[in-house]
Formats: C-alpha cells, sequence, structure tokens
C-alpha cells in the first residue's frame, strides 16, 4: 500500500513573486586620459619618506639599595694607663703597678678576670688560627716503582759498525745528540771503515741530521755550552778539530799533529771562559793540552801527568773532570787507577798536582764531581764505581759492589744528587740510588747485547743516551723518580757523605794507630813484628759495615808490615857493616819497588836514616819525591818514633830532600 | 501593508539617491585638494554617510554603495555594471563629482526586498 502525504501552502505565503530580468551592461563613468591634467601633474623628486632600521631599545631604571664601605684605622698600643702614665717609662709604670696592687679591690678584680682571661687563653690554645693545614702534605708523592723506557735507537748507518764512543747533548733543549764513533780496538780498524761522527735528531733515528767528517774517527765529541752550532772533537790520531755546523761537514780547524797528542784524545772539555773558545784536551799519552779554537796552532798550555812533569813517566789518562765552579782545577783518571787533581794556576810547575787518590785496579773511564756537592766525586774503573770525598786520599768514601762486568762509563743525575748511572761490559746499564738503597741499584736494564761504552744524562735529567760497541745509541726516558728530587734529598746526601767521610777518617786514624804500635814494636823488639798478623783483635772490632774492605786493607797492612820486617833486617845488616857500598842500597830499592811499598820504606828510610852517606843521588831522587808524600801524610808518626834527627816541615818537602841530596857529597868525601 | 505597496513609496528614486550622494561628497570632501594619506578615510566616510541616508528613507531595500576616488592627473578611468534583478523596482544611480584634484564616483544599487 502506498501511503501519499501531501502538505499545502498557499502562494501568498511564500512572498512577492519573483519576477528577475537581466538588466543590459551599463556604462557608469567614462573619464578619458587627458593630458592638460597631466600637465598640472608635478611629479615628486626626490621623495623623502623617514624610515627606522635601528634595533629598538628600551631603557629602564631599577633601583637597589646601596652597600655603604668604609675604611676605619685601628692603633694597637699597650692599653689601661691612666692619661698621665707613659706606657714606655718603666718607673711610672712600676710605680702605677705599686698603687695598683695596694688596692684592696685588685686582688678580688683579678679573681674575677682570671677565669674569664683563662677562658680566653683555652680557646687561643684549643684552636690554632694561624694553622696552616695540608702543610706536611707532600705534593708530589712519588711511590712508583723507578722505571726507564726506550723512546729511541741510533743505528750506525754504515756497513762496518764501530763503537759509539761519546755522545753529546744538545745545550739548548733535548733535541739533538752529537756521538762520536770510533773503533778503540787496537789496529782492527779497516781501511773501509767510515771515519764519521753523526748528530741526529732526536725524533728521527733514521738519518742522521749532520754528519761530521773529520780526518781521523773521532774518539770524542763535545758541544760548546755556549754555543751550540760548536762542537770540539778528539780524533783517534790525537788531533783537536772543531766544526761549526753552519759551515758543514769538514772541520773548521785542526791541530797540526806535532803539536797534538801522541795517543787518541780520549777527552775534551770546554773552559767556562768569557769568549766561550778554550778548551782542554788529554790522552793516554800522558799530556794534558789547552787550545783556543781561535789559534788552534799550538797549544795555549801543556802540563804532563807526572809529579815531576816529566813527559816520559807521564801517566795516561781517560777521564777529565772539569767543574766550572772551580775554573782552575781539575781532574784526570789515569790507566793506572789513579785520580789526579790538579791546579792549572799553580806557581811551580811541582805543584800542578795537588792530589793523587789511588783506589781503582784498572783504568779510571769516568770521573765526575756531584753537581750538588762539588767536594765529591764519582769514579767509574775496574769492577766498581767509587764516591770520594776531595778531603781524604788514603780510599773513597763509599763503594758500590764488585761487578762481575767490567765498567765503561758513569755519570751523575744532574738534578739528584744521589742518582748516578752506570754503564757495563754485559750491556746493562745501572741506575743507582744511594738513598734508597747502597748495596744494590734501583734499576737495572738491560740496554743492548753488546758491550755499552759510552753514557750522557741530558741536563734535565730526565733522558740518557748511552752508546753501545757495535755504535747504537739507546735513548732511554726514565721514570719521574728518577729525575725529580725529593724534599729532604740534599739534606740526606749531605749527611751520608758527611757521615762516610767521617768513618773513613777514624778507620784511617785507626790504622794509622795500629802501624805506628807496630813499628814500635819492632823497633823495640825485631823479629816479632812478623806476628803481627795474630795480633789484630781491634780490626774485628772495628765497624762491620764494610768489613770485606778493611779486610783487604789489613791485609794490605799485613803486607805493609812483613815489607817493613825485611826492610829493618836490612838496614841492620847494613849498620854492621858500615859504610855500605851504595850497589848494596839500590838494591834494596829495586827489590822495594818490586814489592810495591816504596812509599812506606822511604818514609822510614828519610825519618829514621837521614844522613847515610853511602845513598847514591839516584836513590835519593826517588826516595825524595815518595818521601814527599809520605811526609805529609805520616808526620805523626815521625815524631812518635824519637829518633827522628830530621824533621821536614810538610811545606818544605822539596828544599829538604835537596838537603839530603847537598848533604851527601860532603859526606861521602868525609 | 505588505501587500499595498504603494509605487511612489517603494521605488527606487534615482535623484533622491542622487541628492543624497552628492551631500554626502561634499560632507566628506569639500574643498579638500588630493591628499593620498586621507583618501581612506574619505571613501569611507563617503559610503558609510550616504549609506545612512538611504536607510533613514526608511524603504524596503537593501542597498550596495560603492565609492571610487582618484587623483586628476591625466588618467582615463571606465567603470561598468550590469545586474539580473526585479527591473520594476530595484535601481541604480552613480554620481560623478569632481573638484580641481580628483574624481570621484559614487554608485549605489537599491534591491527590493
Amino acid at each position: 500500500m502506498e501511503i501519499v502525504y501531501v502538505y499545502t501552502k498557499k502562494r501568498a505565503e511564500f512572498g512577492r513573486q519573483c519576477n528577475f530580468s537581466d538588466r543590459a551592461a551599463e556604462l557608469h563613468v567614462d573619464i578619458a586620459p587627458d593630458d592638460h591634467a597631466l600637465e598640472d601633474f608635478i611629479e615628486r623628486d626626490p621623495v623623502d619618506i623617514g624610515i627606522q632600521c635601528v634595533q629598538e631599545m628600551s631603557e629602564h631604571d631599577a633601583n637597589t639599595e646601596r652597600f655603604e664601605t668604609g675604611a676605619r684605622g685601628i692603633n694597637h698600643t699597650e692599653g689601661g694607663w691612666p692619661k698621665d702614665i707613659n706606657p714606655h717609662e718603666v718607673e711610672q709604670v712600676t710605680r702605677y703597678r705599686k698603687k695598683v696592687e695596694k688596692d684592696e679591690m685588685y686582688i678580688s678584680a683579678v679573681l674575677q678576670l682570671g677565669t674569664s682571661m683563662e677562658h680566653c687563653i683555652k680557646q687561643n690554645n684549643a684552636i690554632d688560627i694561624y694553622e696552616e693545614y695540608f702543610e706536611d702534605v707532600n705534593a708530589e708523592t712519588i711511590d712508583e716503582a723507578a722505571s726507564a723506557k726506550t723512546i729511541n735507537v741510533f743505528r750506525d748507518p754504515n756497513e762496518i759498525k764501530r763503537t759509539a764512543t761519546h755522545i753529546s747533548w744538545f745545550p739548548d733543549g733535548p733535541r739533538k745528540l752529537a756521538v762520536a764513533y770510533c773503533n778503540l780496538q787496537f789496529q782492527s780498524t779497516s781501511p773501509d771503515t767510515s771515519m764519521d761522527s753523526y748528530i741526529w735528531d732526536v725524533e728521527n733515528p733514521n738519518k742522521p741530521e749532520t754528519t761530521l767528517k773529520p780526518v781521523s774517527p773521532l774518539v770524542c765529541l763535545e758541544y760548546n755550552p755556549k754555543d751550540s752550532h760548536i762542537l770540539l772533537g778528539g780524533c783517534y790520531n790525537g788531533q783537536i778539530a772543531y766544526w761549526d755546523t753552519r759551515k758543514g761537514s769538514q772541520p773548521v780547524e785542526l791541530t797540526p799533529i806535532e803539536q797534538s797528542h801522541r795517543d787518541p784524545a780520549y777527552k775534551t772539555v770546554w773552559i767556562q771562559s768569557k769568549t766561550g773558545t778554550e778548551c782542554f784536551s788529554t790522552s793516554t799519552d800522558g799530556q794534558v793540552l789547552w787550545w783556543d779554537i781561535r789559534k788552534m796552532g799550538e797549544p795555549t798550555d801543556k802540563m804532563y801527568l807526572d809529579k815531576k812533569q816529566e813527559f816520559a813517566n807521564a801517566q795516561g789518562a781517560y777521564c777529565l773532570e772539569y767543574e766550572p765552579t772551580m775554573p782552575t782545577k781539575f781532574m784526570t783518571g789515569t790507566e793506572q787507577g789513579n785520580i789526579i787533581s790538579c791546579n792549572r794556576k799553580a806557581k811551580t810547575p811541582l805543584d800542578k798536582i795537588a792530589a793523587t787518590f789511588t783506589g781503582h785496579i784498572g783504568p779510571v773511564y769516568a770521573l765526575q764531581r756531584n753537581p750538588h756537592f762539588t767536594k765529591n766525586f764519582l769514579s767509574i774503573g775496574d769492577w766498581c764505581a767509587r764516591i770520594w770525598s776531595e778531603d781524604i786520599r788514603e780510599s773513597s768514601i763509599m763503594w758500590t759492589k764488585q761487578y762481575s762486568s767490567y765498567l765503561t762509563d758513569g755519570c751523575w743525575s744532574p738534578i739528584r744528587p744521589a742518582v748516578f748511572f752506570l754503564t757495563k761490559m754485559d750491556g746493562t746499564l745501572d741506575v743507582w740510588d744511594i738513598i734508597f738503597k747502597q748495596n744494590n741499584p734501583t734499576l737495572t736494564l738491560q740496554v743492548c747485547d753488546v758491550p755499552l761504552y759510552s753514557l750522557r744524562v741530558q741536563e734535565q735529567g730526565k733522558l740518557v743516551a748511552a752508546g753501545s760497541q757495535d755504535g747504537t745509541t739507546t735513548l732511554l726516558e726514565l721514570s719521574e723518580g728518577l729525575y725529580s728530587m725529593a724534599r729532604n734529598e740534599k739534606n740526606l746526601v749531605t749527611a751520608m757523605f758527611e757521615r762516610e767521610t767521617r768513618r773513613e777518617k777514624i778507620l784511617d786514624a785507626r790504622h794509622r794507630e795500629i802501624r805506628l804500635k807496630e813499628r814500635g814494636k819492632t823497633e823495640g823488639s825485631k823479629g816479632e813484628g812478623g806476628r803481627r798478623g795474630s795480633q789484630d783483635p781491634q780490626a774485628e772490632g772495628e765497624e762491620g759495615e764494610k768489613a770485606a774492605e778493611e779486610e783487604e786493607q789489613y791485609q794490605e797492612e799485613d803486607l805493609y808490615a812483613k815489607a817493613e820486617k825485611e826492610f829493618f833486617s836490612i838496614i841492620e845488616a847494613e849498620k854492621k857493616k858500615q859504610p855500605t857500598p851504595s850497589q848494596d842500597f839500590s838494591e834494596v830499592e829495586k827489590q822495594d819497588e818490586l814489592e810495591g811499598k816504596e812509599e812506606k820504606h822511604v818514609d822510614i828510610f828519610s825519618s829514621g836514616y837521614p844522613s847515610r852517606p853511602e845513598t847514591t843521588t839516584d836513590e835519593n831522587e826517588i826516595a825524595g819525591a815518595s818521601a814527599k808524600e809520605a811526609e805529609s801524610s805520616f808526620s805523626g808518626e815521625e815524631e812518635g818514633e824519637g829518633n827522628n834527627t830530621e824533621s821536614v816541615p810538610p811545606d818544605n818537602e822539596e828544599s829538604g830532600v835537596t838537603e839530603v841530596a847537598a848533604e851527601e857529597p860532603k859526606e861521602a868525601e868525609g | 501593508m505588505d501587500d499595498f505597496q504603494s509605487g511612489e513609496e517603494t521605488a527606487f528614486v534615482v535623484d533622491e539617491v542622487t541628492n543624497i550622494i552628492k551631500e554626502a561628497v561634499e560632507g566628506a570632501i569639500g574643498g579638500n585638494g588630493y591628499q593620498h594619506n586621507k583618501v581612506n578615510q574619505w571613501t569611507s566616510n563617503v559610503v558609510e554617510q550616504c549609506l545612512n541616508q538611504l536607510t533613514k528613507l526608511g524603504k524596503p531595500f537593501k542597498y550596495i554603495v560603492t565609492c571610487v576616488i582618484m587623483q586628476k592627473n591625466g588618467a582615463g578611468l571606465h567603470t561598468a555594471s550590469s545586474c539580473f534583478w526585479d527591473n520594476s523596482t530595484d535601481g541604480s544611480c552613480t554620481v560623478r563629482w569632481e573638484n580641481k584634484t580628483m574624481f570621484c564616483i559614487v554608485s549605489v544599487f537599491g534591491l527590493a526586498i
């Protein structure tokens, strides 16, 4: 079914009927262009228009409260005095005090104030307001173990390897290293061997920075501390040459062969001078020559390492020690194991040798004063390193253990007074810190498998360069503890050196005493002296620290005693035979020389029997020379002996000797 | 009332409107010369014044008023319009007014309701 719903609405209700129609387009305005109007029109040109292109700013005021500051002085004077009393006048003050003390209120006032005063004092004592915290905290506590690491290895670039005999650091910072190369083995140098030495850049081990071309291989090479372009070298043939790195590889000047050393120039040293051109050198020929590089034609000065300045008897030297603070003094270490302390500016030639230190039984290869304590010096020779004090000539004050391999070089740390370095034939480098350990090195480094020959520490103490037999130079960097000085280190080292010096002095005095006693005994009852060795209880009582060493010395003592006994028996025999032919005496001398105890016997000879008519001039000379030394050290004994007829004052020894010599022919005539 | 609208009352009388326009234009612009920054103000014043007066007539009309002001610088101006409306009741009126410096053209469209 479909549902349809119809709505109905009247037409009228829809409103008016729309009856729209279109209206044609109609033009409203039609204004034609008008040229006249245009003529009235004037263009405004230029046009002024204001524009703003700056950032807009605003300003505001704010008011804060003002903080008033002011300065006020306080005058600290003694207070509490009445106006008419001047606190600086003692009389007024005491009078006023007495007056106050008499006051009956005085006691009670003091009692009352006492408690509060006490409180204040207690407060003051409880807290120290001026206390410095962290004062005893050591900022640089170094407890890491000593170590060293290899930074670079510089190899001899030549086919035939040579020994790196000497190293010198560039004086202005650890940037360069001059290394002298030379084959030191006698006559084993083949003609093909290169003679060059090199300057290496520390950063570049591949190629040397500069090549030095000497006429004969360099044994030593030294930078001029004043002018880092100048290098001084000692040649194998004894010549001294110097280079200026600005002028190339060839030496600037060479010393003439006839004026130079006759053996390899083992050591050259620059002297502290205004011009910075002076230097000196030494060699195993026993000469010490002074040079000025502005005038290399001949040495400016010359000296022989012999007491009497005789070239024939001079001892060959391997090393020199020169300390710029003592410009005229220097020391040499000889092939014979002696350390000779010399004074270049001595008045007489005979005074040039100030002292001799004996102790090493092989050549002394290195010698250096401690940079902090110039009285003490280090020597390297045979199998041990020794530290000496200038005051004690008889023996060193400290020494290292006897190494199983031979020592080749050594030096002090420039920063730490207690540290020194050693190189050995087994290729190891030892670092000793005598404050840390005395019986063993602090650090032992196997640098290479071949013997090490040279060693040099950089001025800042951090870098060490070690040269070996096959020409490799190893650059090592030490751990911080080995180149930074502890706060009390200097004091500790001073104390140690002083203690050892004192110990050595006591021992020395003791030996002398024993010797004297022994002599007295031999004088009294001849023949009994031989048993001296058994009556030595004092020896065991001595300090036990270096017992082994003492034993050695006591054995020496025994030898002395034995030799003395023999000598005296001969003297006795001769006394009986008087006058004895001079022939016998020279025999005696020979015998003495053979035993190596010349010094001892001559001492007795010159003091006990000064005017023996039989002695020959020859003998007297030897006697006199050794007597000088003997008398200076044993002057105490002479007085003790009692039968001393001629006491020669130590500073007049030489004249004493000549007296003996002069006396002798006269008596011989008689 | 709706049913009996007399012709005079409900028609768009052009003369009447023309007078209104002229008065409005004179009132708004008067003797002013052309001023660029015043033109906006003038046009809106003219149309508002016109519309006010037209509504006061009280006729059942919708009005559309436009106003154009042009500076007299020699340029031409042509405007036209066309409408689809009840021609018997609706009407339009355009007045062109000018002074020395500008033209003012006002159009009014009146649409009977």
